[in-house]
């Protein structure tokens, strides 16, 4: 009986630790930092505090080793509260993520260790102003000077880019060589000529810091350089492969608030001389919303579960993520609907769902990209 | 017997009191049995109140209140026979009576809104699940059964004053009372007041509480709040209802900037009118609501005082 | 030094609650650790790490109860003792069949919630300590050791006081003694290794269940725009004197 759709004593632990945490610590407050547009160190200190923050660095380091599938369980509950707010740890571990794959045995020393010993995160920075999609075609550009390398370029909305201890910066040698000129360097905060710019205005995930991130002649010691020369973009490529899963675990979270709020709303909203939940139309939403949840759910799991067996996951996270943020704006949508013009208001949670989860349709990876991946992986048949 | 513990404030039975000597009359008459009293004081007792509503009453001046010396007291009195124990239900009483439950080997029924006798057992009703379920429940003879206030017709005198029968109640390992704090006594108290006006933290501040203050007292009622403003620091204790807190059954109960977490809800939601205020219409609080404004608080507060004392007039 | 904290699993308090068969189904309801119990575990873990010994974690329960003692070590109780029972047991009996239990720990010091979150009940550490014979101090708001005895601050029906009571004794706890910590990642962890004694428990049930329903009253759910506060400050007020007749 090799399949066992449940959980172990400690993940059903950790989930109840999650959802308490997200249920008494992130929701009473997750409105107030989304109008204000502000990071909510408070939050980051108390999840440090329990234990769930850069929690996926090995126990050799300081952490907590948490797998992937650990990972997800996590991401599930605390998006549920906030995906702004969720997004703060979670790019913390896409910064930590390129140091696990490629660092060496120093470098992890040195660069995760801090990240347990006191409330602190991480970021990754590959998108530029001119190339998102088009990730080979970066500009910011690295020259070997000595015992450095000088960086010079922008990098464009990089979450937690002005919070960070430090940012893995992918960056050119030889733009010529498109992807097999990148190298990943990591960027200390505080390093003289390296400003991180915060980006307003944001439609959602507000709470979450996004940054512009500016390289004047920043050096770079070549001791912070992860892997080789020219092993850049593929240390890039295996992070987002992994890391599109917890974004998945996310999106699953905010489907699932979508539908709850809309199954509240709709037992008590009367039209007609009864509860509108008990209307057809209604009920196909509600419908559709669970379909939507319970499979992207299992199948993030699915692509986890190979992510923690060392098993090929490039497609299967690719699946993941571009189905389930698709899921759930459309279940986030159909609550917004469901309230009618109340949920078309700022008082009203449903509309705030819309707003963060359309992101999640956006980066690491648009879903177009991740299409590319899924078509890759089927003609290579 | 039946033996009723009389709770008094040293000058006057209680209302509990004449309650819970309902509730006994009642058991005793169904058992063809007299009804005992115990009257136990620190200093003083309303001796002669007492002795109208029992056939027998037992005394003790104990000094300080604890719970090993009332639960001996208690004991030593219903070696005389007790087949059930009745006391109004409090805080203390219902921990000293769990002790007397134990040492008698009695089915304890707990703070009950009704009780009767069915053969020689005695079935209840009472509350469970923070206040959300009615339980039915029976147990076999002996029984000690504390009474919910405000539930039961209160005891008319007797004709005749009973016998006081001085008890000896034996010494008891207990802890040594150091220091009373008593507790600030601003107007009506909260478990016995008509109209509750309670603030949460929707209020914003300690200082927004004096309009609660102001409306309260307009209503003739005591002020309450949440947890959430005793953590914070805004109002003392004694003034929180919930679950970790007082529960209350006022006629009217006016909830002002409180969300209606489940906890506080436990501590309100048998009052007969719930009103609610509160800038936030998803707010939990709705769903148990009789009347409520959604909007700002600190705009309503003053224009409801405006209202109340416009109709006063 | 010993510090036992007596705990049970209950339903949390936001859960829906069901009705089968006259009797209420926990089958789909979320269960935790009493909040109330939270704080007799959080004082058993501030006294050890104040005063050195050993802090245990005694629940009551069916199987399941076993998460909620999972929980108390993830806290960090050192270890816990399970008195396994499935069924319906009143306050009394459970104190019963947990007294022979305490008596075997030996303990300096016992402590449990004031009052259950299922039951309602607050005869538990009454009954425990008339079993174990030793004071109670109910509804404790502050402890503090001093050798042999201990100086603790607690409620009254009116105001508080402070006591001073030789060791052992049991405490009944609540809100305002402690704000008790979360069971962390790290301590999730640590509590896998951790022991857990089983203990089949004799219980002589004294009061029967006979049926439970949920009753919520049905509220008016008048509500009315406070956009114009004066308008609707008037209305309410209007409604309270002439409608509900209640001012």
């Amino acid at each position: 009986m090799p399949i066992d759709f449940s959980l172990t004593e400690e993940q059903k632990q950790l989930q109840a630790l999650a959802r308490r945490f997200a249920r008494e610590v992130i929701m009473p407050v997750a409105r107030e930092y989304d109008e204000k547009e502000e990071v909510p160190w408070p939050i980051i200190e108390r999840l440090h505090e329990v234990g769930l923050l850069n929690a996926i660095i090995p126990e050799e380091y300081g952490g907590m080793g948490l797998k992937m599938l650990d990972e997800v369980i996590v991401g599930e509950e605390l998006a549920y509260a906030c995906m702004g707010i969720y997004t703060i740890p979670m790019a913390s571990d896409l910064g930590i993520t390129p140091v696990l794959l490629a660092g060496n045995h120093e470098q992890k020393e040195r660069f995760l260790r801090p990240l347990t010993e006191k409330p602190a995160l991480a970021a990754f920075a590959l998108s530029e102003p001119g190339n998102g999609s088009d990730a080979a075609a970066l500009k910011t550009r690295a020259v070997r000077q000595g015992d450095y390398y000088v960086l010079n370029g922008t990098k464009m909305w990089i979450s937690n880019g002005g919070e960070a201890e430090w940012v893995v910066v992918f960056a050119t040698l030889n733009p010529e060589l498109r992807h097999k000129g990148v190298v990943a360097l990591v960027v200390e905060k505080g390093t003289p000529g390296f400003q991180a710019v915060k980006i307003h205005g944001k439609l959602g995930q507000r709470a979450s810091g996004t940054y512009e991130l500016v390289f004047e002649d920043v050096k770079v010691p070549v001791e912070n350089r992860l892997g080789e020369e020219g092993e850049g973009f593929k240390i890039a490529m295996q992070t987002l492969n992994k890391t599109r899963i917890p974004v998945a675990a996310g999106s699953v979270g905010v489907a699932r608030r979508a539908l709850d709020e809309a199954r509240k709303y709709a037992k008590e909203r009367e039209a007609f001389g009864r509860p509108i939940a008990e209307f057809q139309a209604i009920q196909f939403k509600l419908a559709d919303m669970l379909m939507g949840i319970e499979t992207a759910r299992m199948y993030t799991y699915y692509a986890a579960w190979l992510a923690d067996q060392g098993l090929p996951h490039a497609h299967a996270s690719a699946i993941a993520k571009a189905y389930a943020s698709e899921m759930a704006f459309e279940a986030a949508n159909q609550a917004i609907q469901i309230h009618g013009g109340y949920g078309y208001v700022r008082e009203f949670p449903v509309e705030k769902l819309l707003r963060d989860v359309k992101l999640n349709q956006i980066y690491e990876g648009t879903n177009e990209i991740q299409r590319l991946i899924i078509a890759r992986h089927v003609l290579a048949e | 017997m039946v033996l009723v513990v009389l709770d008094h404030d040293g000058n006057k039975l209680r209302k509990g009191s004449l309650e819970a000597l309902t509730r006994a009359w009642r058991l005793a008459e169904g058992l063809g049995e007299k009804v005992a009293g115990v009257l136990l004081a620190e200093e003083g007792a309303p001796l002669e109140e007492a002795r109208k509503y029992v056939d027998i009453l037992y005394t003790a001046t104990l000094g300080p209140y604890t719970a090993e010396k009332w639960a001996a007291a208690v004991l030593e009195a219903a070696k005389m026979g007790a087949k059930a124990v009745v006391a109004p239900s409090s805080r203390q009483s219902r921990t000293y009576l769990g002790r007397v439950a134990y040492a008698l080997k009695a089915g304890l029924l707990e703070d009950t809104l009704d009780s009767s006798l069915e053969g020689s057992e005695v079935h209840a009703t009472r509350y469970a699940y923070l206040n959300r379920v009615t339980q039915r429940v029976k147990a076999a003879l002996p029984v000690v059964l504390t009474v919910k206030t405000n539930t039961t017709p209160l005891a008319e005198p007797l004709e005749a004053s009973a016998e006081v029968v001085p008890l000896a109640v034996p010494e008891v390992p207990t802890v040594e009372v150091l220091d009373r704090v008593a507790e600030e006594k601003k107007g009506v108290s909260l478990t016995e007041a008509n109209v509750v006006v309670t603030g949460g933290r929707g209020m914003g501040s300690a200082e927004a509480f004096k309009g609660a203050e102001e409306l309260a007292a307009l209503l003739g009622g005591a002020v309450g709040a949440t947890r959430a403003v005793v953590d914070a620091g805004w109002r003392p204790y004694g003034e929180q209802v919930g679950q970790t807190g007082k529960t209350v059954q006022p006629a009217l109960y006016i909830a002002l900037g409180v969300s209606g977490a489940v906890q506080h809800l436990a501590g309100m939601n048998k009052s007969k009118y719930i009103v609610a205020v509160n800038k936030d219409p998803e707010a939990p609080i709705y769903k148990h609501t009789d009347y409520g404004i959604v909007g700002d608080v600190h705009q309503v507060l003053p224009a409801l005082i405006q209202a109340v004392k416009k109709l006063k007039d | 030094m010993k510090f036992v904290a007596v705990i049970r699993q209950v339903p949390d308090g936001e859960s829906r609650l069901r009705i089968q068969g006259g009797k209420v189904d926990l089958s789909g309801a979320t269960l935790i650790l009493d909040q109330m119990d939270e704080y007799a575990v959080e004082e058993a873990l501030r006294l050890k790490e104040k005063h050195g010994g050993e802090a245990v974690v005694v629940g009551f329960g069916p199987e399941r109860a076993e998460e909620a003692i999972r929980t108390a070590l993830a806290m960090g109780m050192d270890r816990g003792v399970h008195v396994v029972f499935e069924g319906f047991a009143d306050p009394v009996a459970v104190a019963e069949a947990l007294v022979p239990v305490l008596k075997e720990e030996a303990p300096t010091l016992v402590l449990t919630g004031g009052q259950q979150a299922d039951w309602d009940s607050q005869a538990l550490g009454a009954a425990l300590a008339e079993g174990l014979g030793v004071p109670v101090v109910a509804w404790t708001t502050a402890i503090e050791l001093e050798g042999d005895t201990a100086k603790a601050k607690h409620d009254l029906d009116e105001g508080a006081e402070w006591v001073r009571v030789r060791l052992p004794a049991l405490f009944t706890t609540q809100q305002g003694l402690n704000e008790p910590r979360y069971p962390t990642l790290p301590g999730i962890m640590k509590a896998k290794k951790k022991e857990i004694r089983k203990v089949q428990a004799e219980v002589r049930a004294s009061v029967e269940l006979l049926s439970e329903e949920i009753q919520e009253k049905q509220r008016l759910g008048r509500i009315l725009d406070g956009k114009d506060p004066v308008a609707a400050a008037e209305e309410l007020v209007r409604l309270l004197h002439e409608e509900a007749k209640v001012i």
